[in-house]
C-alpha cells in the first residue's frame, strides 16, 4: 500500500480523496495555487505545497511543478481527481517514467479513449453497439456532407477530441449542415488545435446513462450499475441518480455486461465510466469512456455501499478486487444535486443539511473566499432512500434546508427542477432542461 | 486556524520509510529562450520547437536533413577531410580534431544530393556545433564544389545557413571564401538554375554577406538572428541599445530582404512546392493539346448606360474584388514572395509564383484593402518605390525561369509622400517601363479597378492589356485633371467624360485589347463567374504568346507602344 499520496486537485474532490486516505491511514500531500492558500484541501491534508500562481495553467495543470512537488514531498502516488490532469496521457506517461504510481489507468488507455474516433473504433471492434456514424474521422466539408447523407439526418457533428459541448452541433438537413459544420470545426480548432470532426446519427430525446466499472490489474472487471445523468444544461450535468428508472433488471444486466466487455476490450484498469445513450425504445449506444473518477460517483457509492476512491487506491497499489459481480447489490435509490456558484465571493453564512441518508461533499466553509479562477461547483448534495419517490422527498427537504449566503447560487433553480411534475414521474431525457426550463436563467 | 484543530490520523503500522521519487535525468530541459522547464519528448516530437514559447532550437545538420528530405534519399558528397591552417594559427589543428571527434562531422557543413518531395536537389546544411558553423577554406570549398557539380548536373541548390560567419582562425583565406562561393552561385544562376537559401538562427557576418543572401528565393525560420554585424558589436559601436526584434527574421521580412518566413514543420512541404514550380519542362504542350482553348467568352461592345463618372465610382467601391480575390481563384499553389531586397516590403503590391493550368507563372497585383486595418497595410493600393522594385525583381526572376507574368492593376496612383520621393518613386516607375519593355517572357496586364496614371503603367508595359468593363485607366484621377485644367476638383464628373477613361473608350483608342464583361458590376457574389471567364481568356493568351519566338514577342510588345 502507498505511504503518501499527493492529490493533484482542489475543491470537494480533493477533500473526498484526503478523507479516504485519512481513513486508510495514508499520509496526504495537498498541492495548492496562490489563490488556494486558505482552501480546505490545503488545510486538511497532512502536508501542503504551493505550486504556483492562481491560473490553472501555472498551477494545477503544470505537470513539471506537480511532479517536482511529488519528488520533494516524497509521495509515492498521485491521485488526479477529475478535470485538470486526470485524463492527460502525457502526464501519466511522465509519472510512469518517474516511477510514481498514477491512480488511474495507463497513459496508453487514456490516450486511446480520449480520442473519440479511436475509442469508437475500439468499441466497434469489440462488438459494442455505437451510434451509426462515419467510420473514419472527417476533416473536409465534402467528406462530412457525404457522411451525413449516408447516415441520415438529423446528425450530430462532433470534435474528435471534444468535451463539454465544445465543437458540437446538430444538423437537421443538408441546408443547415455546412454552417453547423464550419461553426463546430472552428470551435474545435480554437479549443483543441485540431480540425478532426466526427459525424454521427443524432438520437432524439435520449437518456444519458452511464455504467460505473471497476477493473483490477489482473483482468477482473465488474460493473456497479448505472447512473442516469440526463438532467443537463449545455452538456453540463446538473442532477444525477442511480438506478435509472427506465432500466429493468434485465436491461441493467445486459448493459452492465456490455460495459464490462468494453472495459476488457480496452484492457482497462482502475475505475472508469462507460457512457451510453439510451433511446426511447431502450436501445443503447456507446458514447465515450471516461478514464477517471466522476463528479457523480457518490450516487453509485450510496446504492452499492462501496467506497470508489478507496477502491481506486487499492487497485493502483496492486490489490485484487476481492469481489465478484454477484456480490454487487443495488439498494434503494440515490440522487445527487450539484450546487454551483454564479459568481466569485465570500461565503458569509453556511448551513448544510444532515440526517439519515443525506451526504454533503464540499470544500466550502463559513468565511471561505471563492477564487474566480476555477470551476464553479461549490457543493454536492446526495440523498439515499428506499425508492425514488422517497429519495426525491428527502432531496426536497434537504435542499430546502441548505443555506449558502454571500454568493449567488443555483439552489433555487435546482429546487424547481426536482419539484417539477415530469421529474417526479421520471420522464427525463437530455432535453428536460430545454423543454421545461428554456426561459429560466440557469 | 482550523488547520491546527484537525486531528492527525496516520496509521503508525502502515507508515513506512518515506519513498524516494526519482525523476530521471534529462526528462526535462530548460528552454534557453523562455526559461521554462520543457519535457524533452515534447521537443523532439515538435520539430525542436519549445512547446511553451514556440522558440526554435538550433538543430544538427543530420537532423535537419532528415526533417526536410525524403526518407533515405540523402547521399553525402564526401571529400577527403583535410586540415587547412593557412595562418599556422596556434592550436587550430588540435581544436579541429577535437571538434571532429565530438560532432562526428568532418567540417561545419554537410552537403550532398537528396530528394525533397521527389524533386532531386543538392542540399547543404551548416552545423553550429562545429566552430559556430563558420566558413573557412574547407566549408567554402565544399559549397563551391557542390554548386559547380549542381551546375554541371543541372540541379537546384538549397543551402541552410546557420553560421557565425567567416572563420577567424583562417584569416584572409576565409574572407576569400565569400567571393568564391558567390562566384560559383553566379555561374549556377546563369545556367538558369534555382538556388533557395534558408536562413536559420544564427546567420551572420561573412555568410550573410555571401551565399546566404543570394538565393533566388530566400526563406527564413521565425525569430532567427540574421545580420552582417552582430548586435553586440553594433551596440558597442554606436553606443545605443538596439530595439526589440532588431535583426530577427521578421525585421528582415519587413525590410525586404527575405521572401518568406516559414515555420519549421512546413518547411519540407514548402520547399517541395517551390522545387515543383521550378521544374524544367516544356509547358507549351499543355496549352497546345488542350480542348479548353475553345472555350471563348464574348467581349461586349455594347454602349454602356452608365456615365463615365458612375464607372469611376464603381471602380473605387470597397466591395469590388481586389487583386488577391482574383489571384486565389484563378491560380493554384500561390506562394507569395516578399521584399525588394533593398529597403522594404510594400503591402500595396502582392506578388509571387503560382500555377495556371499546371504551368508555373509569376503573378503580381496591386492590392487594396476592404477595411482600415487592411488599408493601412496596403496603403490604399498606392505603391511605394519598393513595391515597384519588388514587382521588377519578381519579373526578372520570371524571365530567368521562363515563366509568363500576369499583372493585376488596381491603384489610385503611385503613393505621393516624402519617403516615396526620397527613395525615387519616379526612378522606380521609369525602371519598370524600361525593363518590362524587354522582358523575355509573355506579359499580360488586367486592369480590375482603378488604373491610375504612371502607378498603373509601371505594371502595364505588356503584350496585352485588358480591362474589366467597369474599370478605368487614365493619365490621372478626374479630380486631379479638373483641378489642373480648370482649378476646380468638383468638376471631376465633367472631367471623367472628356478624359476617355472607360474600357470602351480605351478599346477604341487601341490602348487596350480586350474588355472583360461584367454582367453586373463586379462584387463578392459574382467574382467566381468573373474569375472563370478570366481563366478562359488567360489560357488563350498563354496559348498564343508562349508559342511566339522571343524576338517576335519583343517586337510585338515594342510596336504595341511604338504606334501610339
Amino acid at each position: 500500500m502507498f505511504n503518501k499520496i499527493l492529490i493533484a486537485n482542489r475543491g470537494e474532490i480533493a477533500i473526498r480523496i484526503i478523507r479516504a486516505c485519512r481513513e486508510m491511514g495514508i499520509k496526504t500531500v495537498a498541492v495548492y495555487s496562490e489563490a488556494d492558500a486558505d482552501a480546505l484541501h490545503t488545510l486538511l491534508a497532512d502536508e501542503a505545497i504551493c505550486i504556483g500562481p492562481a491560473p490553472a495553467s501555472e498551477s494545477y495543470l503544470n505537470m513539471e511543478r506537480i511532479l517536482t512537488a511529488t519528488a520533494v514531498m516524497k509521495a509515492d502516488a498521485i491521485h488526479p481527481g477529475f478535470g485538470f490532469l486526470s485524463e492527460n496521457s502525457k502526464f501519466v506517461e511522465m509519472c510512469e517514467k518517474c516511477s510514481i504510481s498514477f491512480i488511474g489507468p495507463s497513459a496508453e488507455i487514456i490516450s486511446c479513449m480520449g480520442n473519440k474516433a479511436q475509442a469508437r473504433k475500439t468499441m466497434m471492434e469489440a462488438g459494442i453497439p455505437v451510434t451509426p456514424g462515419s467510420k473514419e474521422p472527417v476533416c473536409d466539408i465534402s467528406e462530412a456532407r457525404a457522411a451525413a447523407k449516408e447516415i441520415g439526418y438529423p446528425v450530430m457533428i462532433k470534435a474528435a477530441l471534444g468535451g463539454g459541448g465544445k465543437g458540437m452541433r446538430i444538423s437537421y438537413s443538408d441546408e443547415d449542415f455546412d454552417t453547423n459544420f464550419f461553426t463546430a470545426q472552428r470551435e474545435t480548432i480554437l479549443a483543441f488545435c485540431d480540425n478532426t470532426m466526427y459525424i454521427e446519427k443524432y438520437i432524439q430525446s435520449p437518456r444519458h446513462v452511464e455504467i460505473q466499472i471497476l477493473a483490477d490489474k489482473y483482468g477482473n472487471v465488474i460493473h456497479l450499475g448505472e447512473r442516469d445523468c440526463s438532467i443537463q444544461k449545455n452538456h453540463q450535468k446538473l442532477i444525477e441518480e442511480s438506478p435509472c428508472n427506465a432500466i429493468s433488471e434485465d436491461l441493467r444486466k445486459r448493459m452492465g455486461e456490455t460495459a464490462v466487455k468494453a472495459a476488457k476490450a480496452a484492457g482497462y484498469e482502475n475505475a472508469g465510466t462507460i457512457e451510453f445513450l439510451l433511446d426511447q425504445d431502450l436501445n443503447y449506444y456507446f458514447m465515450e469512456m471516461n478514464t477517471r473518477i466522476q463528479v457523480e460517483h457518490p450516487v453509485t457509492e450510496m446504492v452499492t455501499e462501496l467506497d470508489l476512491i478507496k477502491a481506486q487506491i487499492k487497485i493502483a497499489a496492486g490489490e485484487r478486487l476481492g469481489m465478484t459481480q454477484e456480490d454487487i447489490r443495488i439498494n434503494g435509490h440515490a440522487i445527487e444535486c450539484r450546487i454551483n456558484a454564479r459568481m466569485a465571493g465570500t461565503i458569509t453564512n453556511l448551513h448544510v443539511p444532515g440526517g439519515k441518508g443525506v451526504r454533503v461533499d464540499t470544500a466550502i466553509y463559513n468565511g471561505y473566499k471563492i477564487p474566480p479562477n476555477y470551476d464553479s461547483m461549490l457543493l454536492k448534495l446526495i440523498v439515499h432512500d428506499e425508492d425514488r419517490e422517497l429519495a426525491i422527498a428527502k432531496l426536497k427537504s434537504a435542499l430546502g434546508e441548505l443555506i449558502i449566503e454571500g454568493v449567488d447560487t443555483n439552489i433555487d433553480s435546482q429546487y424547481d427542477i426536482i419539484c417539477h411534475e415530469a421529474f417526479a414521474k421520471g420522464e427525463i431525457t437530455t432535453h428536460f432542461i430545454p423543454t421545461y426550463f428554456e426561459l429560466t436563467k440557469e | 486556524m482550523i488547520k491546527d484543530m484537525f486531528k492527525k490520523v496516520i496509521n503508525p503500522s502502515t507508515a513506512k520509510e518515506e519513498s524516494e521519487v526519482n525523476i530521471p535525468e534529462g526528462l526535462w530541459k530548460k528552454c534557453n529562450k523562455c526559461g521554462q522547464p520543457i519535457y524533452t519528448d515534447d521537443v523532439k516530437k515538435n520539430f525542436y520547437i519549445c512547446p511553451k514559447c514556440d522558440g526554435y532550437f538550433r538543430i544538427h545538420a543530420k537532423r535537419r536533413i532528415k526533417m526536410v528530405t525524403d526518407l533515405g534519399s540523402f547521399k553525402e558528397w564526401q571529400d577527403e577531410p583535410v586540415i587547412h591552417n593557412p595562418l599556422n594559427f596556434p592550436g587550430y589543428e588540435k581544436k579541429l580534431e577535437e571538434v571532429r571527434e565530438k560532432t562526428g562531422l568532418s567540417e561545419a557543413i554537410l552537403i550532398g544530393k537528396a530528394a525533397i518531395e521527389e524533386h532531386p536537389v543538392v542540399i547543404g546544411v551548416c552545423d553550429a556545433r562545429f566552430l559556430m558553423g563558420s566558413m573557412g577554406e574547407s566549408v567554402g570549398e565544399k559549397i563551391t564544389a557542390a554548386v559547380e557539380r549542381a551546375t554541371k548536373e543541372g540541379l537546384p541548390v538549397i543551402l541552410f545557413a546557420c553560421s557565425g560567419g567567416a572563420r577567424m582562425q583562417e584569416g584572409i583565406i576565409s574572407l576569400m571564401q565569400m567571393a568564391k562561393t558567390s562566384a560559383a552561385l553566379k555561374r549556377h544562376s546563369k545556367a538558369g538554375l534555382l538556388y533557395v537559401s534558408v536562413l536559420t538562427d544564427p546567420t551572420t557576418g561573412g555568410v550573410t554577406a555571401s551565399f546566404a543572401m543570394l538565393g533566388d528565393i530566400i526563406l527564413a525560420e521565425p525569430g532567427a538572428l540574421i545580420g552582417f554585424a552582430g548586435p553586440r558589436v553594433i551596440e558597442q559601436t554606436i553606443g545605443q541599445k538596439l530595439p526589440e526584434g532588431f535583426q530577427r527574421s521578421e525585421f528582415l521580412l519587413e525590410h525586404g530582404f527575405i521572401d518568406r518566413i516559414v515555420e519549421r514543420e512546413e518547411l519540407r512541404e514548402e520547399l517541395g512546392k517551390i522545387l515543383g514550380l521550378h521544374e524544367k519542362k516544356d509547358y507549351r504542350e499543355i496549352l497546345a493539346n488542350s480542348e479548353e482553348n475553345k472555350k471563348r467568352f464574348e467581349s461586349p461592345n455594347r454602349p454602356s448606360e452608365m456615365t463615365p463618372w458612375e464607372k469611376v465610382e464603381l471602380s473605387r467601391k470597397t466591395d469590388r474584388p481586389t487583386a488577391c480575390d482574383y489571384i486565389y481563384r484563378i491560380f493554384d499553389d500561390f506562394i507569395e514572395l516578399h521584399g525588394d531586397r533593398y529597403f522594404g516590403d510594400d503591402g500595396a503590391v502582392v506578388g509571387g509564383i503560382a500555377r495556371f493550368a499546371g504551368i508555373p507563372v509569376t503573378v503580381i497585383g496591386q492590392q487594396k484593402g476592404r477595411n482600415t486595418k487592411d488599408n493601412i497595410r496596403c496603403n490604399f493600393g498606392m505603391p511605394s518605390p519598393e513595391g515597384y522594385r519588388k514587382a521588377l525583381r519578381l519579373m526578372q526572376e520570371a524571365e530567368k525561369f521562363h515563366r509568363p507574368v500576369i499583372c493585376f492593376v488596381d491603384t489610385p496612383g503611385a503613393f505621393c509622400g516624402i519617403g516615396a520621393e526620397e527613395r525615387g518613386q519616379g526612378e522606380a516607375i521609369a525602371r519598370n517601363l524600361y525593363e518590362m519593355s524587354d522582358l523575355k517572357v509573355p506579359v499580360l496586364t488586367v486592369v480590375i479597378g482603378e488604373g491610375g496614371s504612371g502607378g498603373a503603367l509601371a505594371l502595364a508595359v505588356s503584350d496585352e492589356v485588358w480591362m474589366l468593363e467597369n474599370a478605368i485607366y487614365s493619365i490621372l484621377s478626374p479630380e486631379g485633371f479638373a483641378s489642373i485644367l480648370w482649378k476646380d476638383s468638383k468638376r471631376a464628373g465633367e472631367a471623367a467624360k472628356v478624359m476617355k477613361i472607360t474600357a470602351v473608350d480605351l478599346l477604341k483608342l487601341k490602348v487596350i485589347e480586350k474588355i472583360i464583361k461584367e454582367e453586373t458590376p463586379a462584387n463578392q457574389s459574382n467574382i467566381e463567374g468573373l474569375s472563370e471567364k478570366l481563366k478562359g481568356d488567360i489560357r488563350e493568351f498563354l496559348a498564343n504568346y508562349m508559342n511566339l519566338e522571343i524576338e517576335e514577342l519583343l517586337a510585338h510588345r515594342y510596336n504595341r507602344f511604338r504606334r501610339m
